[in-house]
């Protein structure tokens, strides 16, 4: 198996009993941009919650098999899940962040993390990465809640960028935008790819096509096919995922 | 870069963060079980005064005996005329406050417009923000000489007059409540109702108030333990005379009256004047708790139909 | 009497009338509350309103009606709620963030919080004696502002845990996801983040609690905060008076001409709550006018 930043090995989640993730076994290669699609329900956010441990949240959860970070299990008893979120950061569905500045809302977590350097060239330096500080520069103080959607999600990219984590989850990051906004995620996306891993979950199947360098395509929970995003849309392996990216079901 | 995640100096690391998480939520634990203490002092204190009372007086005697002069000889300790004032007061408030209170409900959530909505609601608030002391002052100033114009033998102090204003004092409490219970009937049931040809009186008294009808009960329940508690405003108004009547004219002396006049007068501690307190105060508990108990969980009950 | 939805023939006009007069009695008996709350504030105000004057609030109570004032009183309420604050805000508040943010969903919880319901419930001259047993006597604190305030403080503590509670649940999910997912621990997100957004609502509901906190007369009276005091406490474990306490004692005399002053102590006690609540609107009014969620 080739060493890729994060593996998986037979990942198994389930909630009260109930399976929603089955044996899932996959390795994500560093710098990559990894998709991950399939119908609703199917388990796509259950999975990449596993990796930075957002799982622990939902009671009932169980989860079985391995996942490893660098050749470490991320559930090993003695990690804390504060320090795994640390190196792995994550941009939500809904744009979501602090009701508080700009400024702020990109510092706090180096802050409560002890940053010891320089905190404005960090917000600087993130927000740049974002694509955002052009338009924020004169703004900083003012609150986060002022800006648009895009411009939202973009500070909560900053945000997690700010923590200088190796790998950045997206779960479904565009769904709330609209079609412009979404276009210059994606080309954030592509920049971001020469420092950072991504994984996204997407049911945008033209994003996944357009973004991503691998696909992996789950269904009720089932790994179907993982591969090079443009073998996987137009040669699949597998029945099911071309009738998936054909749009003959989901 | 993977090993550094579990280099030597995180791990110590995680370990101070650790101690200091388990550290805070520790000391918020500590303040919650602070409640479950302060219950259990409660009942332990009034169960043990209470036990060395009923060691001197049997508990038949203290609940059915129809005397109840502690303090004066000969000594009598039946209970029955302080329940029988606190009754009176209950019963008589409960007949003003639940029909209003019902009555307001209904109108305020199906009749009255936001506007007015707006203007009452809030004025239910102040009503029920008013100290009872006020109460017992207005009780004693204004309603009692009300009542001695149109019924002449009325006496100074009078259940009526405590009856009255523990009725204002516990009718936001009720309106409240059934405002609640009636907005949680859903709104597809009134349309199904109205559908039928119905009037709004029909679909109202009909078929909404029935179908709130536990979380209503609830709060009548809830009214009612209130006014077995009121202490201020029956002491000012309806009197020190412990008495076995129907009328509500007289004086009579509720329970939570008796405890303030042993409290204010000079008992030597450990005395049995002194520990009446305490059997009385223990009953009085003992009625309200489980008056609350009960509410409570029909409320919760009917909370799960409608959620 | 019709009984359930069925259509018996009837006038509709009947039934129609009848039920406009139903919405009539309705009405009648809401704005009676009005009606009730007018007449209490008038008589009180025609009562008490001119004994009202510089010499009342800065004079000890006296058997002279003309000289009795108010000033043992208010500073024995002011002492009281300050101290009642200082005891009840920082448990009432960590108890709810401990069943908010903390506690598991298990057996013990939900025991806690059915007691806290139960505790709301009970009637405040209980708390009276509980206070007078546990403070008084046992911890021998005597009958001083300590044991007043620690006896409020049981007493509001369920009402601001409630409040509380409410407050910390309406701060949105998707904020403490946020923070979780920089790495934040609970305590940081909570301290960061959840508190400072349910501050508002927080704080009214200490300020509603304080509000009945001055008004409660019973457990004073159990723990024995006197009647007849000529100072202003100075220390914890001074003996006080209350603002309640006097108006009792003033209502309770039998001479007409005290309860003109105990009108007057009542226009006192009303003024302050009504500054406290309007205190609570207006920070209620301030935050919805920064809230963007």
């Amino acid at each position: 198996m080739v060493n890729g930043i994060i593996e998986t090995e037979k990942l198994s989640i389930s909630y009260w009993g109930k399976p929603a993730v089955k044996e899932v076994t996959a390795t994500f290669l560093e710098n990559d941009i990894t998709a991950i699609i399939g119908p609703s329900g199917c388990g796509k956010s259950t999975l990449i919650r596993a990796f930075n441990r957002m799982n622990d949240f939902i009671p009932g959860v169980s989860t079985g098999g391995q996942v490893l970070f660098h050749g470490t299990s991320l559930y090993r008893k003695d990690l804390d899940p504060v320090e795994v979120r640390r190196r792995i950061g994550m941009v939500f569905q809904k744009p979501n962040p602090f009701p508080k500045s700009v400024f702020r809302n990109v510092s706090w977590g180096p802050a409560i993390n002890g940053y010891k350097g320089n905190l404005d060239e960090l917000v600087e330096t993130s927000l740049r990465q974002a694509a955002l500080w052009d338009e924020v520069k004169d703004r900083l103080g003012d609150s986060a809640l002022d800006l648009s959607g895009g411009q939202q999600q973009r500070l909560c990219i900053a945000r997690a960028l700010a923590m200088e984590p190796e790998v950045i989850l997206f779960d479904e990051p565009c769904s709330a935008l609209d079609p412009a906004s979404t276009a210059r995620i994606e080309d954030l996306m592509i920049e971001l790819k020469k420092n950072y891993t991504q994984i996204i979950v997407t049911h945008n199947m033209q994003q996944a096509a357009r973004v991503s360098d691998k696909t992996l395509f789950i269904d009720g929970g089932v790994m179907v096919e993982y591969g090079e995003t443009e073998q996987v849309f137009t040669r699949p392996s597998e029945q099911r995922t071309e009738d998936y990216v054909t749009g003959r079901f989901g | 870069m993977g090993a550094e995640l579990i280099t030597k100096r995180r791990l110590e690391a995680h370990k101070a963060r650790r101690w200091r998480e388990g550290g805070v939520k520790g000391i918020l634990f500590l303040c919650a079980l602070l409640s479950i203490v302060t219950t259990f002092s409660v009942i332990y204190i009034l169960a043990r005064e209470s036990y060395t009372f009923f060691e001197r007086v049997p508990v038949f005697d203290f609940l059915f005996g129809t005397r109840w002069t502690p303090l004066l000889e000969p000594r009598s300790f039946g209970v029955l005329p302080l329940f029988c004032g606190t009754l009176l007061i209950v019963v008589g408030s409960a007949l003003i406050a639940v029909p209003i209170g019902l009555a307001s409900a209904i109108y305020l959530s199906e009749y009255a417009s936001e506007r007015v909505r707006s203007v009452l609601k809030p004025i239910l608030e102040v009503l029920a923000g008013i100290p009872t002391v006020v109460y017992g002052y207005f009780a004693l100033t204004s309603i009692t000489p009300l009542l001695r114009q149109v019924f002449e033998d009325t006496q100074v102090f009078n259940a009526a007059s405590g009856a009255i204003v523990v009725a204002i004092m516990v009718l936001p409490m009720v309106a409240s409540l059934c405002d609640d219970a009636i907005r949680a009937v859903p709104t597809s049931t009134r349309m199904a109702a109205y559908s039928m040809g119905a009037t709004k009186y029909e679909v109202v008294a009909q078929v909404v108030v029935p179908g709130a009808l536990s979380g209503i009960i609830a709060s009548f329940v809830l009214a009612i333990s209130r006014a077995f508690g009121e202490t201020m405003a029956v002491t000012l108004a309806a009197g020190a005379t412990p008495r076995i009547t129907l009328n509500p004219l007289e004086s009579i002396q509720t329970m939570t009256a008796y405890i303030v006049q042993v409290s204010l007068g000079d008992t030597p501690a450990g005395g049995i004047e002194y520990q009446t307190i305490f059997a009385v105060g223990a009953l009085l508990f003992i009625v309200t708790f489980g008056m609350n108990i009960i509410a409570h969980k029909v409320l919760r009950r009917f909370r799960e139909v409608y959620e | 009497m019709k009984s359930g939805l069925r259509m018996i023939g009837g006038n509709i006009r009947q039934r129609r009338t009848f039920s406009r007069i139903f919405r009539y009695v309705c009405g009648a008996f809401t704005w009676l509350a009005v009606v009730l709350l007018a007449v209490l504030l008038i008589q009180i105000t025609r009562q008490g309103l001119g004994w009202v004057d510089w010499q009342f609030l800065t004079s000890y109570p006296s058997r002279f009606v003309e000289q009795a004032g108010i000033k043992a009183a208010l500073f024995g309420s002011l002492w009281l709620i300050t101290l009642t604050a200082f005891f009840s805000i920082p448990i009432g508040v960590a108890t709810a963030i401990y069943l908010e943010e903390y506690a598991p969903k298990n057996r013990l919880s939900s025991f806690i919080e059915i007691n806290i319901a139960n505790l709301a419930g009970v009637p405040s001259i209980v708390y009276g004696i509980l206070g007078l047993t546990l403070f008084v006597r046992w911890l021998a604190f005597d009958r001083s502002l300590l044991s007043g305030s620690l006896t409020m403080t049981l007493l509001i503590l369920p009402i601001i845990i409630i409040a509380s509670r409410e407050a910390i649940r309406a701060v949105p999910d998707s904020i403490r996801q946020a923070a979780f997912a920089l790495g934040a621990t609970r305590w940081q997100t909570v301290r960061h983040h959840v508190l400072p957004a349910a501050l508002p609502g927080i704080l009214t509901g200490v300020i509603l609690a304080m509000s009945r906190a001055i008004g409660e007369t019973a457990p004073l009276v159990m723990i024995g905060a006197l009647t007849y005091v000529a100072f202003v406490p100075e220390s914890l474990m001074d003996p006080f008076t209350a603002l309640p306490i006097q108006i009792f004692n003033w209502a309770a005399r039998p001479q007409k001409g005290f309860h003109s002053i105990a009108a007057a102590g009542i226009i006192v006690l009303l003024a302050v709550l009504l500054l406290m609540n309007a205190l609570a609107v207006y920070i209620r009014y301030r935050s919805q006018r920064k809230r963007q969620w």
